[in-house]
């Protein structure tokens, strides 16, 4: 196995379910989010459950699935939009085994399952991420973009090979579709979610 | 330099989360909404909001210059962005992660597409209606179409988050009250 990632069992508060939230992120509203199980939150993150749709009854504001990862610094934040002249914010649905960066900016609609985003992203309003599709580092997806399943998301136009989009991660922009991942890639993200989860584990001297 | 003096005016009808770092002269209109860890720095000299504005969660509003830094009406900073500008007209969007630095004016019905780097050496001043867009900070002039629109969102979306930001988080209130 890898190498494991520690952290100090003061900062992560767990819950029976496996989910792992740091101390230092900002919840608002956590009663409108539902955390899959052995999702982990990392510090720094905020998650805005607040900005709810309006209307009786209890509304889900976000909702991710199993072995996600919030990475630090994250915002997640619902979209929201006018619809025949009502102003409202729309739940964010995210799915199964999705890792988001550190310092991404999430305000998509919807996120598929084993999906993979960068660091430095900014996902615009409204955005549909389909299943095992990927965001490369620093991209800027416009609003109402839909992703395709397995699909590579990055950088700027005329950049099209794999190579010169590795070497650019610096300065991409107005993420646009690279190439086609390989099918394995739902088997890939789910072993590395799953792993990842394992490695993050307390300091051995406090357990 | 002197220390800087704390001294916030925010406004009754104003919605200024609890969750805020606030430092130095700074003063909040009427109806404007700061998010939660949202940052306003007033180093130098003091800082003006207006009316109706909306502040997303970690924007960063600093005033390095010892002039008052003027914000005007109903102005949207969307999720961190970093403004230094030391006047802002009225119903201007900085998108999510824009940095504006402190040579530019920003003039009235601008945009600052998200992750646009305005960074001119000398000072200038943006025209009404620019747009300003893409990896290489490109600028074209908006023609003003979906205006009543725009502003009737951002009028919508501040009535929301003026409603709903209570009932969720802890609000600060000013020096006076």
């Amino acid at each position: 196995m890898d190498m494991p990632i520690y952290y100090t069992r003061a900062e992560y508060i767990e819950t029976d379910t496996g989910n792992k939230v740091s101390r230092r992120a900002t919840i608002a509203g956590p009663q409108n989010i539902i955390l899959g199980g052995k999702t982990i939150i990392s510090s720094g993150a905020i998650i805005r459950g607040d900005l709810r749709r309006t209307g009786p009854g209890h509304a889900v504001v976000i909702s991710l699935g199993r072995y996600c990862l919030i990475g630090e610094g994250c915002v997640m934040r619902p979209p929201y939009k006018t619809y025949r002249g009502n102003f409202n914010y729309y739940p964010m649905k995210i799915g199964d085994h999705v890792h988001v960066g550190a310092n991404t900016i999430v305000e998509a609609a919807t996120i598929g399952n084993h999906v993979e985003i960068g660091k430095n992203c900014v996902i615009g309003k409204f955005t549909i991420i389909k299943d095992c599709a990927k965001i490369a580092d620093n991209t800027v997806i416009p609003p109402n973009t839909v992703v395709p399943a397995l699909a590579l998301f990055a950088g700027s136009p005329g950049k099209h090979s794999v190579r010169a989009v590795n070497e650019d991660m610096k300065v991409t922009f107005a993420g646009q579709y690279v190439e086609d991942l390989p099918e394995s890639t739902q088997e890939m993200a789910e072993a590395y979610t799953k792993q990842y989860y394992t490695r993050f584990q307390p300091l051995p001297n406090e357990r | 330099m002197a220390p800087i003096r704390d001294k916030f005016t925010i406004h009754s009808k104003a919605v200024v989360c609890q969750d805020v770092e606030l430092k130095g002269d700074i003063t909040i209109g009427s109806g404007t909404i700061v998010h939660p860890k949202a940052t306003i720095f007033a180093v130098a000299g003091p800082i003006v909001i207006g009316s109706g504005c909306i502040i997303e969660e970690s924007t960063i509003i600093v005033n390095r210059r010892k002039e008052v830094m003027r914000i005007g009406d109903d102005n949207l900073f969307e999720i961190g962005c970093r403004v230094e500008c030391p006047s802002i007209g009225n119903f201007n969007t900085i998108s999510a992660r824009a940095r504006v630095h402190h040579t530019v004016r920003i003039s009235s019905y601008c945009v600052i597409g998200a992750a646009c780097l305005v960074v001119p050496t000398e000072d200038e001043i943006l025209d009404e209606y620019t747009v300003i867009y893409g990896p290489a900070a490109e600028r074209r002039i908006w023609s003003g179409r979906g205006k009543v629109q725009e502003a009737d969102l951002r009028r919508k979306h501040a009535d929301y988050l003026r409603e709903m930001l209570p009932k969720f988080n802890r609000l600060r209130r000013g020096d006076g009250t």
